[in-house]
């Protein structure tokens, strides 16, 4: 089975959030006629943009709505015929084929999912995790859109820096508050109004207990049998951190979401009845087909953490000052990151909520999540999520745990290989098992 | 007798790291760069050899895969597969930059499995903004010590002076054979001229000095060549670090007059200016004005203003835009960059490699049709 399917989910609250994460849902109502409109790369702080009212898409995810909906692979299609090279990052195609319609037909294309993405009035890039993010927007606005475009550009240690260097902090830090400054200082210029700080005290306020929330809800993950996977994460924990993060609402929902797991927890409740394999994911889900992972979950595996969107440990600080929180919050969290190893992940500090976890973190959880082995997703068009699955691979060999790459892409569903792939997880299960001194599972 | 000139150049290029194993074996420290966001001149003020680390297009890629995943820079993964062979055994360091995804991850897994003795990343912003202007600055004043501490000694401002201007010499003698090519004919091939570059980009400066010096005056004696006219190209695109391309380009009845390559103008031509501010010199050569796709720099099709300006300068007809298979950065301008050439009624040809030149064939009939084309 599988095929291209969305998921089932497993958690009641993950299946009613178009009714919990109204904001989310109803953004066509968040737009004004006339006011304005940015869209974002993740990298960009959701809570800046709340103080100034402005409200945001992310063409970047638009892409995995509309990889789930099935139109990515058209919209693909569009920005290869204009000169934009497959290689390219999918989720870039995807937007490039998408706006060319919007600007072609002067409205949102009708086979958008849920409402499209209206005409920006603004591009906020960064230069956070990957090169196309920031020479994205400059195609976009250079081509079919001219509006103002500004970008965030934090800049990550390299992995052999120590960042309790005080001139290191001092040198990255200073760089945070600059691009930050020259950030705000240009949303004043194009909305025409100051910084609101105290709306920006309350979204960080919001932030903090949001990814306190992410945070035990991953924690809770660990149990055996694990109450909650991929299936769920990916929608239920990927919305409220990258567009709903300085929101009430995420607040709200994350609580439910953590209530819900919990309670799971404590009656033992998983998400596939019978738990023989508790697996890592690794890498960007291909978001045309969720349904692979209750594909899998019928193989009696279950995926218990992911490292994309990952939110990592809270961190403390002082909202005295929030703009300086801010600073403080993105260069905590990178030296989180960092002292778990960074060699091959990508650029890891960033303004926004999430980043994702070094080669020692992922050494960690295979005795704190129970791994029986790892899946990584080899995504073509994404070299920057991508490179180091082998580096991985190679670390996790040395200590025994198994690991399988399997290859196609985020959004372009034309890259799926169904019965390839399910016949290398059956192949990979099946290897674990017989590890075991079992019978094969399948 | 040791070769001078065109011909010394050749064996440097045909040798390539032999010069740079003869100064280890004399006990000189030996770092190898990729890209010019570290600016060699820091090193050579400090006594190093600074080396450019270069791939080898006819060497399968064989060793890379066990350690590093197969769609990615084929440039960047080729030149790790010859690190894990042991090509660059030689080197006491290796410097990288942030110049795009695929060098920062390759350094952290070339760091962990060819560790050199000394090690250093340059990390470099990707939008150009007073405040990424003054982090770079400092990446640079840390690079500095890095290298003082690596090399044993400080750079005082004389020698950092000294090795500026003596980088600005080379550069004069650069254009020097550049305003050779825009003559037609040209007096010196692109072919023979990538190879002074590459040439010189694994050795001290000062020797790269005699050999610009030997080759113009070599050069600047020839009779200009006979027979019939050429179309002129001008050369655009990812790293170039071999001449097999730009051979194939001149056998197709075209000269290549000019470049906008990493190995090439970038980065080759111009001055670091500023004498007693030698860091904001640097800024403004390797970042602010540095014409590397993998900086943001606006959304306007002016920014390829410079190229059309270097066009029509050289008298080019047409530009060839070469590109590598998963590069981004250029990936992302191309579109633009097609626009922006069409706009001024420049002609191109986008050929497209994946670091092992395996379809020449095919891109000598598309490159002859686009100079018959331009006619
Ligand atoms: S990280 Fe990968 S998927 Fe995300 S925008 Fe960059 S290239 Fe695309
Ligand atoms: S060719 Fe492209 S991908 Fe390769 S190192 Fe250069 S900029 Fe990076």
């Amino acid at each position: 089975m599988s095929q291209l399917r969305a998921a089932r989910k497993s958690l009641e609250t993950v299946r009613r959030s178009k009714e919990l994460l109204r904001s989310f849902y109803a953004r066509d109502a968040r737009r004004r006629e006339g006011g304005p409109l940015a869209w974002c790369m993740a990298g960009v702080s959701s809570e800046i943009l709340h103080a100034f009212d402005v409200p945001w898409e992310f063409p970047e995810n638009f892409g995995t709505l509309c990889a789930a909906k099935q139109v990515a692979g058209q919209f693909c299609e569009q920005a290869e015929a204009e000169g934009f090279s497959q290689d390219l990052c999918s989720y870039l195609r995807n937007s490039i084929g998408y706006v060319s319609r919007l600007v072609e037909l002067g409205h949102v294309p009708p086979e958008a999912p849920r409402d499209g993405m209206a005409a920006p009035t603004m591009l906020l890039g960064s230069g956070s995790i990957c090169d196309p993010r920031i020479k994205w927007f400059q195609a976009i606005a250079s081509r079919y859109l001219p509006v103002p475009v500004f970008h965030t550009d934090p800049m990550s240690l390299p992995h052999d820096v120590d960042p309790h260097d005080p001139r290191i902090e001092a040198h990255y830090k200073e760089l945070l508050r600059d691009t930050l400054s020259e950030q705000i200082a240009f949303l004043e210029r194009h909305t025409g109004r100051p910084l609101d700080v105290e709306r920006l005290r309350d979204a960080m306020a919001n932030a903090q207990e949001a990814l306190a929330l992410l945070w035990e809800i991953q924690e809770l993950r660990r149990a055996v049998p694990c109450p909650m996977g991929a299936e769920d994460y990916f929608m239920g924990g990927v919305i409220p951190l990258l567009y709903l993060l300085g929101e009430r609402d995420a607040v709200e929902y994350l609580r439910q979401l953590r209530d819900e797991v919990r309670d799971r927890v404590a009656r033992g409740i998983g998400v596939v009845p019978d738990e023989r394999f508790r697996l890592l994911w690794m890498g960007i889900p291909p978001w045309y087909n969720l349904g692979f992972f209750n594909a899998v979950g019928a193989l009696g595996a279950v995926f218990v953490i992911e490292t994309v969107y990952f939110s990592g440990a809270p961190v403390e600080i002082d909202l005295a000052d929030p703009v300086a929180a801010l600073v403080e919050r993105s260069w905590k969290r990178a030296v989180w990151i960092h002292e778990w190893g960074a060699e091959v992940v990508p650029e890891n500090c960033s303004l926004s909520g999430f980043s994702a976890p070094g080669m020692r973190l992922l050494r960690r959880w295979v005795q704190d999540y129970r791994l029986d082995g790892v899946v990584m997703h080899r995504t073509r068009s994404c070299r920057a999520v991508s490179w180091g699955q082998v580096h991985v691979k190679n670390q996790l060999a040395e200590e025994g745990i198994p690991s399988l790459i399997i290859e196609s892409d985020m959004a372009d569903p034309r890259s799926w290989a169904d019965a390839v792939i399910m016949g290398q997880v059956r192949g990979f299960l099946g290897g674990i098992e017989s590890a075991r001194g079992t019978a094969p599972a399948c | 007798m040791t070769p001078s000139g065109l011909a010394r150049a050749r064996a440097l290029y045909e040798g390539r790291d032999e010069r740079a194993r003869e100064l280890k074996a004399d006990g000189r420290k030996v770092v190898g760069y990729l890209c010019y966001f570290a600016p060699p001149e820091i090193m050579e003020a400090a006594g190093l050899v600074p080396y450019r680390i270069r791939g080898d297009v006819r060497e399968p890629v064989t060793e890379a895969d066990r350690y590093v995943e197969p769609y990615g820079c084929p440039f960047v993964r080729n030149t790790f597969d010859q690190a894990v062979k042991g090509r660059y055994d030689f080197l006491d360091g290796v410097v990288m930059s942030h110049a795009c995804d695929s060098v920062q991850r390759m350094y952290g897994i070339w760091t962990s499995y060819r560790p050199p003795a000394f090690r250093h990343m340059v990390n470099v912003p990707h939008t150009v903004t007073p405040a990424t202007e003054r982090f770079f600055r400092r990446e640079l004043e840390l690079f500095k010590e890095r290298v003082e501490a690596f090399a044993g000694r400080a750079i005082d401002d004389a020698a950092l002076e000294e090795t500026i201007a003596l980088y600005n010499r080379v550069r004069a003698l650069v254009w020097d054979l550049y305003a050779l090519r825009q003559s037609d004919p040209p007096l010196i091939s692109g072919t023979e001229m990538l190879e002074v570059l590459i040439a010189g980009s694994g050795i001290p400066a000062a020797e790269f000095e005699t050999l610009l010096t030997e080759v113009k005056a070599e050069v600047t004696a020839r009779a200009p060549r006979s027979g019939p006219r050429r179309a002129r190209l001008l050369f655009y695109g990812c790293i170039n670090d071999d001449v097999s391309l730009v051979r194939l380009v001149e056998e197709c009845a075209a000269d290549v007059v000019m470049d906008d390559t990493c190995i090439g103008a970038r980065g080759q031509l111009g001055a670091v200016t500023d004498g007693d501010d030698p860091f904001g010199g640097f800024v403004r050569y390797y970042f602010t004005g540095f014409q590397c796709p993998r900086t943001y720099r606006g959304t306007g099709r002016e920014r390829f203003d410079y190229l059309v300006e270097s066009a029509r300068r050289f008298r080019a007809e047409g530009v060839v835009l070469y590109i590598l298979s998963f590069c981004d950065p250029h990936k992302l301008d191309l579109v633009d960059v097609r626009r922006r050439l069409d706009d001024a009624g420049l002609p191109s040809l986008v050929l497209e490699d994946d670091y092992t030149l395996a379809n020449v064939e095919s891109m000598r009939t598309r490159i002859q049709a686009f100079v018959e084309m331009i006619g």
